[in-house]
This record gives C-alpha cells, structure tokens and sequence, in this order.
C-alpha cells in the first residue's frame, strides 16, 4: 500500500521533529503516534476467529426491496447473518470509493451502479474475481449485453453479478398525439415511428398541429441514438476513438437539428417544470427507461401515458451489480448471496413488488411476467414492452473514461440548446474530453 | 511592574500548553493529509491503481487547461459580487441590529441568521425555482415585464455567475451580521451618545465611531471571508450539479471537479497548491488594504 | 425647542428607514426557509408543480410520519445533540485558551506559531478525504463518535477570533492586578477572560455548533453504522435512487433545522445576558 508506507514515512518524520524540539508537553504525542504506527501492523478484521457463523456486510442504495430478500436468505442459510445498509446512491459511490482507495472499510457486498462500475475498470485488485467462485456456471441466466458490462475486456474477470436494468423506450403522451390528429395506440405509434427520420416527422407535425414540442429536452435525445451505436467512446484498448466513426457524431447532429428546429424543448431533467410537463403535456415523448414509470406515475394522472419501443432499437440507462471487494474476508459466503440474490426468481419477486427490471431473459417467459400489465398505462402489458427493449440492446464497450467524455458532450448539448454554435462546442468539448483522460 | 525571569518562563510555559492542543491535533489528523496532496502533485494517481511519478507534468496540465484560467476568474468574480457586498451590508445589518433604538431586535436577529440554518437541499431547490430557465421562472417571469427575454440561468456565462454570487451573499450576510455584532459590544454606548448630542448623523455615527472601532473585527471578517471566497464550493456544487460547467467553476471546484469526477488526483494536488499561494498572496494584498480603512476613515 | 422637534422628526426618519431595511432583509432570509416549511407540507407532486405553491398544505403530519418509518429520526438527533455539543464545548475551551496565550502571553515563537495557525486555514481541505480517512482506519475509529469528534476540536478560525476579541476587549491592567494577586495563569482565564468574553463564546458557539449539525461529508464518511448516523447523515438515506418524495426529505429536513433555531435562541439570549452584565459592570 502506498499511502500506508507514506503514513509510516511521514510518522517516523513527525517522531524525530517532536524528539528534536524536546517540549514537555509532547511526550503524548509521540507515544500516541507510536501506537498509532503498531496497528498499521495489524489489519486484522473483526471475526477472525468464528469458523461457521459469517457476518457479511451489504451496501445497497435505492428502494429496492432487498431487506424482505434477506430475511428470506438468513432462514435458508443460519450460519449466514446479513447486515444492510441502504444510502443514497451518490452517498454509496463515495464511501465506496474512498474506502477502496484507502485498502480499509469496504462491506463484504457492495451494488455497484453501471456507471460506476466504469470507475473500476482498471482496479481488478480491489474486488474479488467473481469468475474465481463460480460465477461462470450463471452466465446464461443473464442477457448478453448486461453481463459483458460486468466483466473485464478479455471476459477473464468478472466484477459484478447483474441484479437490474433500464431498458429505454419511449413514452408517450397519448391526449397529445389525438390532438395532433395522429393514432395514439401504441401499435399504430410504433408503426408510425420506425426509424428517427420518423419521429423527426412526427415531430414536425405534432408541433404544426399544437404548438407542442416532441420530447423534453436533447440529453435523452442523444442518449437514446448513442445507445444504439455498436461503438461508442473507446475500443477495448481505452483509446479515444469517437472521432474515428460516425455514429456519436451523427447522435449530436440529429440532435442538434431538431433543436435547430425547435422540435425539442429546453427543459433539463429532474427540474420542476420537466416533473410538471409530464403531468399537463407539454411534451409529447419522453425517452426512458423502465424504472420512469415510476416517476411519471407520481407526476402524471393515469390514462394519458403510454408505452412503445424507440426507433431503431433500445438502450440502457441505469441498473445495478452486486460485487464483492477484495477486502471481504469470506468471498464464497458473499458469492454465493449474490448468486443468489441476481438469481431469476429472485429477480422475478423484485419486479413484481419493487418494479425492479429484471436482467435475466428467463423471467421474461415467466407468465406472471407476461400478464403483467398495468391500468396507469391504458392497460398495456408494460413487461413485455420493456423486456422487448432490453433484449433489443446492443452490447458496447464503455471504459473508464466512459462518462468524462459523456459528460462533456452532454453538456456541448445543453450549450446548443442554449444557443451555442455546434461544431464549436463540439470541438471544445473533444478537447476538453481528451485534457480529462489525460490527466486520469 | 518587575518580572523575575523564573515568572517569564512559567508563563511561556503555560502559553506553549494553551497552544499546544491544536498543534497536537493538526498534527495527527491535518498535516499528513496535507503533506500527502503536496507529494501527489508531483504523481499520477486515479485513487486506485499505483501512483507514478510524473514530475511537473501535472502543473503543466492545469496550466495550460483554459478552464484552470477561467476557474481562477470565476473564483474572483464571484467573490467580488457575492462576498465584498456583504461585508458593508453585515456592518450596516448589524449597526441597525445594534440599535437601541430598535424593538424586536431579537426577532430580526434571528430571521437574518436563518439562511445559514436553512438546509442546502432545500436552498438548491428554491433557487432553481426562482432562477429557472423557463418563460414562467420567477426572476424570467418579473424581466418580461421590462420586455427582457428569459434567461437561462444556469448556462450563460454572467447569469450562472450572478445567480451563485447571489446564493453566497444570501447564505453569508447573516453570518458575518452576527460576528460583526459582537465586535460592535465592546463600542461603549457613551461614544454614540456623545456623537448624537454633537448632532451627528447615523451615517457620521458609523463613518467615525463604528468602523474605526470595529477595526479589529473587520480585519477578522477580510481575512476569514477572504479564505471563504477563494474556497467557494458548496455554491456552485449545488446550483450547477456534480458536472460543474465552466461558466461558474471555482478554483476549489476546479480541483474536486478533477478529484473526484476525473479521478485524476495528481492534477488535482497540483491545482491545490497553486490555489494555497493564490490564497496567501490575495489574503496578504487584502489585509494590507484593510488596515488603511482606519487610517484614511474611509469605508471602500 | 425648533431644534428638538426637528430632531425627533429627523430621528423618526432614520427609524423607519432602519425598521424598513430590517424587514427586508428579514423577509429576504425568512422566504427560504418558510418554503421548506411549506414542501413539508405538501405532496411530492403538489411540490413538483410549476409554479410550485406558496402556502402551506395539508400534509405536515403525513410527511412526518413518512420521515419517522424510514429513518431513526430521533435516535440520530441524539447523535446529533451529542456530537454537536461535544465539538462546541470543546472548541470554546481549547480556542479560547489559545486565542488567550495569543492575545495576552509572551513566548517566543509567538507570532511565527500564530501564522502557521492561519496558513492552515488557507489549505483547500477537499482533497484530505482520503489520506484521512485512512488515518482514521489505522486508528481503529471507523464508526465512532471521537473520528468525528476529534478532527472538530482542531479550528483556527475559533482560535482567530477568540484571540482578536480577548486582545480588545480583556484590558491588560485586569490581567496584571489579577497576577499581583497571586492568580496563576490559568486562574486568570477562567475567572477573569472567560467571563469578560462572553459575547465572544456565544458568538463562537453558536457558528460552531450549526457546522457541526450540519455538516455531513465526513460523519458520512466515517459513520457507517446506522445506529452511529447523525440527522444529516441520516436524512440522505430518505433519497431514493430516482423518484425524490420531497415532501418527506423536506419535512426531514425542517425538523432537523428547528432544534438549530432553538439553539440559536438560547444563545442568543445568552449573549444578551452578557452584554447587560458587562453593562452593570463598567
């Protein structure tokens, strides 16, 4: 550990000023520092000497549901004890972090978010090798996409077993699609935009017909056409590569085309009037994932939302992995509660009380699945819809300066929708991309 | 008065054991830390992988990054618009507080303190209320009267850095009211008496009696709110988002921005010492500024 | 007698003009704050409206109790209480005998010890994180109250001002006539500087103590047992991953302030309490 030799250098350092400056007084601190130097020695964990009995530590973030799951686990397994600790989702990411960084304090499970897991890319030291316990033997449990997102490059590692996922679709605004004088089913919506020259169109005829703007704002706008590129950022050596092929660039530029044209709004997420324009219309689509249901449900009255798949394909946004940090003294036991926590019929209870969106294909068969339906959204079978989605994504490598570039090109977005001119934003934003990676 | 030299060692004696628990402390907890960033300056380091050693390339990074200059500059407007101001207001809120004058001087006093209680989550939230983008925010909504188009507050340049210099002059004033308000306590009351019989107005009153007086407590005030301004985060943090856009990044912003969003605590370390000269030169300039305002009795 | 009346009139001016910049600022500050009240009270999608309301609802009760099941509200003000008072008593103590040696005491090394005092205030603490949390694993105080605690009681602002004020506001003939007397040196402290710096303490005291209330990043960090979590610690457990019910995190949120404005008031008062004392005095 390099901060800990750091610490001991530094240690030693502040002894020998204290001894030179013989004050009386200080004596403490010298001894105290001794000590301190002593349990650098042992790191020892709090249950060294238990053989049967394990106590793992579990960070979850989110309203997932888990703690019923883990009583369920506990009464199967007696000689396990779990101990959860749900924080907020930013909150989780931190301590995690600081704790890997610092080598001490990591729990025995930690949900990793995907976007997270990037971070750790390249620190396959700090967690267990899931692959090392087993976790090949549950490959096929899980859709493709979502578990090479969990392994290394050359699939020799495996940090995380998959728990949920976000697959996008696009929800619509059925009361402002009728006033347009268009069908507002979702079959015939779905017919209607196959491809994003389509909802270019249908956007241009909405805003005639009303006034109104097709969807909120440009960030779900370009996430949902990146998503469906088969490369995004980075090629699996994590070398910058988005101005090698088109496919992000042509992402921002239909984007930019339709704030040129005024088809999308000015509304940025998670703000009161985006929560407010859900539920009076002033957009015609949203472009989210599965877990938005739950959002539009709080904000919106039922009846005038729907459910279809986006043109051309789907996406991912969020979702979760449950990994085991390479502190944990007992990685079999936390193996095999992640096996079993990501296993489908677990996965199947989290779906239908959390709305949790399964990762694994095999409970898309299940018919309590099948049936599942909801009146919010006209009645539709909203699993089915969403379970289209996620096996309709394409697997991409992200790499670990996945989200610095992301955020840059988010925010050149934002800027054209504010005004700026695109092809220096986009320039500046490259830039500014490649100065970040640099530094990492 | 005579002191035997054994009187003057006992009492130095004393002295050292007063100091000495702070000295103690920082040592333990403050001065690795601190000697930790210095040593990572000079590496390459993402918090996880091992460190290596790089040299000078990490100034050269910040130095030569445009948004490091425009971090500086925000740093300095924002202080100028949102901390300067509240210096005067703070004497002038607590002049007013200080008042005999004034009934219900406790009801005032706590009203002006309760930003700096009011949680931030819900400061976050109300000031993306009022200085929303849209047609119907409230400040967009009060400037289409006056035939100005809406604003988008968080993204342009000079709206961005008004709306976060707003937000610290809100959060502040009260603060520095109360530390000013308890200087004003050792300005006998008999000096203003004296000054209204002679038929002094309250703006002589504050010009003559209450600034010179308060000299002290200014000097603190310039010093500690100087320190704040070149270290303003929290402000920006919360109104911009974790992305923290270069229209309103500070300088401590800056190097939290590339800690712990960039995982690049090498640059990171680096930004940090060059902003600790930036901090002791600018807090030396002030305080050498500060100390002519009782000579020229002259408020800036 | 002309002269008088003009001069009443005059200072009946100035009055209200003091009155009307008051209540401005008043309002000015109170407006934040009322609205988290009102959020408190209002369903998350009354508060997602837009505009959002201006009066307060029907749902103060209901959002509290949402508080109440999702987190150990009273239990972490406990915490609160206890860490928050232990880091205000002793800061006033160390700070206040160091802002004494400061102001009052000769040594050597004086003014060079105080600079470096200062020079640690302009250190952008941001990037300790790290190095000190891992401090704080080596030290075995992960999950206990003194990693919070401890690193509270180091504050160079504190010793600043306490020494700015003693040097004021203690005159040195006191001091001397206390010492001809016999006082030993910290005998002086504690029954003639502290008392005489009482407006001081308050003032200290009470900027002490809302920091520490509210302060979060780093209980976060160290305090991971939710039995050890402080309200701010625990308030961010009420956030969900995605769909924020503002009208539980604001009620949160506003009960926790209140115990901050009863303790304000109590110091306040006895800042008050001093000044007349002081006032008896001279």
């Amino acid at each position: 550990m390099n901060m800990s030799k750091l610490l001991k250098v530094f240690l030693v350092g502040l002894l020998s000023v204290l001894l030179m400056t013989a004050c009386g007084g200080d004596d403490d601190t010298s001894s105290d520092d001794t000590s301190n130097d002593d349990t650098t020695e042992d790191t020892s964990g709090d249950t060294g000497d238990e053989k049967e009995d394990v106590t793992l530590s579990f960070w979850e973030f989110g309203n997932t549901g888990y703690d019923v799951l883990i009583e369920e686990y506990m009464e199967a397994n007696p000689h396990v004890t779990i101990e959860l600790q749900n924080m907020d989702q930013n909150d989780l990411h931190d301590n995690l972090f600081t704790s890997l960084s610092a080598g001490s304090g990591a729990p025995d499970v930690a949900m990793v978010e995907v976007n997270q897991l990037e971070r750790y890319r390249d620190a396959e030291d700090r967690f267990h090798n899931l692959k090392d316990y087993g976790a090949a033997d549950v490959e096929g449990n899980f859709l493709d996409w979502v578990w090479q997102t969990g392994e290394n490059a050359d699939g020799s590692f495996m940090f995380g077993l998959p728990t949920d996922i976000g697959p996008t679709v696009m929800y619509y605004r059925t009361d402002v699609f009728e006033e347009a004088g268009l069908e507002s089913s979702p079959e015939a919506v779905g017919e209607m935009i196959q491809t994003w020259e389509d909802f270019e169109s249908v956007a241009q005829e909405i805003y005639e017909k009303t006034g109104k703007q097709m969807t909120d704002g440009a960030e779900l706008v370009f996430n949902a056409r990146r998503d469906q590129a088969p490369e995004h950022f980075f090629n699996t050596e994590d070398e910058l590569i988005v101005e090698e092929h088109d496919y992000i660039r042509n992402a921002y530029d239909y984007t930019v085309s339709l704030i040129e044209q005024d088809l999308i709004g000015d509304i940025q997420l998670w703000t009161p009037e985006w929560f407010a324009g859900m539920g009076e219309g002033t957009y015609a689509t949203l472009l989210g994932p599965a877990w938005m249901q739950g959002v539009i449900k709080d904000n919106a009255e039922p009846g005038v939302w729907s459910i279809t798949t986006l043109p051309e394909g789907a996406g991912n946004w969020g979702g979760s992995y449950l990994t085991v940090p390479a502190e944990s003294e007992h990685p079999e036991e936390a193996y095999a509660f992640v096996e079993w926590m990501t296993a489908p019929e677990q996965q199947l209870k989290s779906f239908l009380d959390y709305g949790l969106f399964p990762s694994a294909p095999s409970v898309y068969e299940d018919p309590e699945f099948l049936d599942y339906s909801d009146e919010f959204f006209g009645g539709i079978k909203t699993a089915q819809v969403f379970s289209e989605a996620a096996e309709a994504v394409v697997p991409v490598y992200k790499g670990k300066g996945y989200y610095t570039v992301n955020d840059v090109l988010q925010e050149a977005v934002s800027n054209v929708n504010a005004g700026a001119d695109p092809d220096e934003e986009w320039n500046a934003a490259i830039e500014q991309a490649k100065s970040a990676l640099a530094r990492q | 008065m005579k002191k035997s030299l054994e009187e003057k060692k006992k009492t130095a004696r004393t002295a050292y054991l007063f100091i000495s628990p702070f000295f103690l402390l920082y040592a333990v907890f403050g001065l690795f830390p601190m000697l930790f960033s210095f040593y990572l300056a000079f590496f390459k380091w993402n918090g996880l992988s091992e460190m290596t050693f790089v040299g000078m390339e990490n100034f050269n990074f910040i130095f030569t990054d445009p948004i490091f200059y425009e971090a500086i500059k925000n740093t300095f407007i924002i202080g100028l618009l949102g901390t300067a101001p509240q210096i005067i207001v703070g004497i002038l809120l607590a002049f007013a507080l200080n008042s005999t004058l004034i009934k219900f001087r406790n009801t005032f006093r706590t009203m002006i303190f309760l930003p700096y209680v009011t949680s931030i989550v819900a400061v976050a939230i109300i000031f993306g209320v009022i200085f929303s983008n849209q047609e119907a925010g409230f400040i967009n909504y009060i400037l289409s009267f006056f035939d100005i188009e809406p604003i988008n507050w968080n993204i342009q340049n000079w709206p961005v850095k008004i709306t976060i210099s707003i937000m610290v002059f809100w959060r502040w004033v009260g603060y520095n009211t109360i530390i000013f308000l308890a200087g004003m306590q050792s300005i006998p009351n008999a000096l203003y008496e004296a000054a209204k019989i002679d038929g002094a107005t309250v703006w002589q009153q504050i010009r003559l009696i209450t600034i010179p007086m308060l000299k002290p407590t200014i000097t603190f005030v310039v010093f500690t709110a100087t320190i704040g301004a070149l270290q303003l985060f929290t402000e920006p943090l919360v109104f911009l988002g974790r992305n923290l856009r270069q229209e309103g990044i500070t300088m401590v912003a800056y190097l939290w921005k590339d800690a712990f969003v960039y995982n690049a605590f090498g640059t990171a370390s680096a930004a940090a010492i060059v902003l600790f000269f930036i901090i002791i030169i600018f807090t030396g300039v002030n305080l050498l500024l500060t100390n002519r305002i009782g000579r020229t009795k002259k408020a800036r | 007698m002309n002269n008088t009346e003009n001069h009443t009139k005059k200072r009946n001016i100035q009055k209200a003009f003091v009155y009307l910049f008051l209540t401005f600022g008043s309002l000015l500050s109170l407006f934040p704050f009322y609205w988290m009240f009102t959020m408190a009270t209002r369903t998350n999608r009354e508060i997602n409206s837009f505009p959002p309301p201006f009066t307060p609802g029907a749902d103060l009760v209901n959002n509290f109790q949402n508080v109440l099941a999702n987190m150990d509200f009273f239990g972490s003000m406990a915490n609160s209480l206890f860490v928050s008072t232990s880091i205000t008593v002793g800061v006033l103590f160390l700070c206040s005998l160091a802002g004494y040696a400061f102001a009052k005491l000769e040594f050597k090394g004086k003014k060079l010890l105080f600079s470096v005092i200062l020079i640690t205030m302009m250190i952008p603490p941001q990037l300790g994180l790290i190095p000190q949390y891992y401090i704080m694993t080596q030290l075995e105080w992960i999950n206990t109250f003194q990693a919070v605690i401890v690193p509270g009681l180091i504050n160079a602002f504190g010793i600043f001002w306490m020494r700015q004020y003693i040097q004021d506001a203690v005159p040195d003939e006191l001091i001397e006539a206390a010492k001809m007397d016999g006082c030993s040196t910290f005998r002086i402290y504690w029954n003639i500087v502290a008392p005489t710096v009482l407006p001081a303490f308050a003032t200290l005291g009470i900027i002490v103590f809302m920091q520490a209330w509210n302060d979060f990043l780093w209980p976060l960090t160290v305090l991971r047992e939710p039995s050890m979590h402080t309200l701010q610690v625990a308030l961010r457990t009420l956030n969900d991953a995605r769909q924020m019910d503002y009208g539980m995190i604001m009620s949160g949120t506003f009960w926790a302030t209140v115990p901050l404005i009863v303790i304000f008031l109590m110091f306040n008062k006895l800042f008050i309490q001093s000044l007349s004392e002081g006032a008896v005095k001279s």
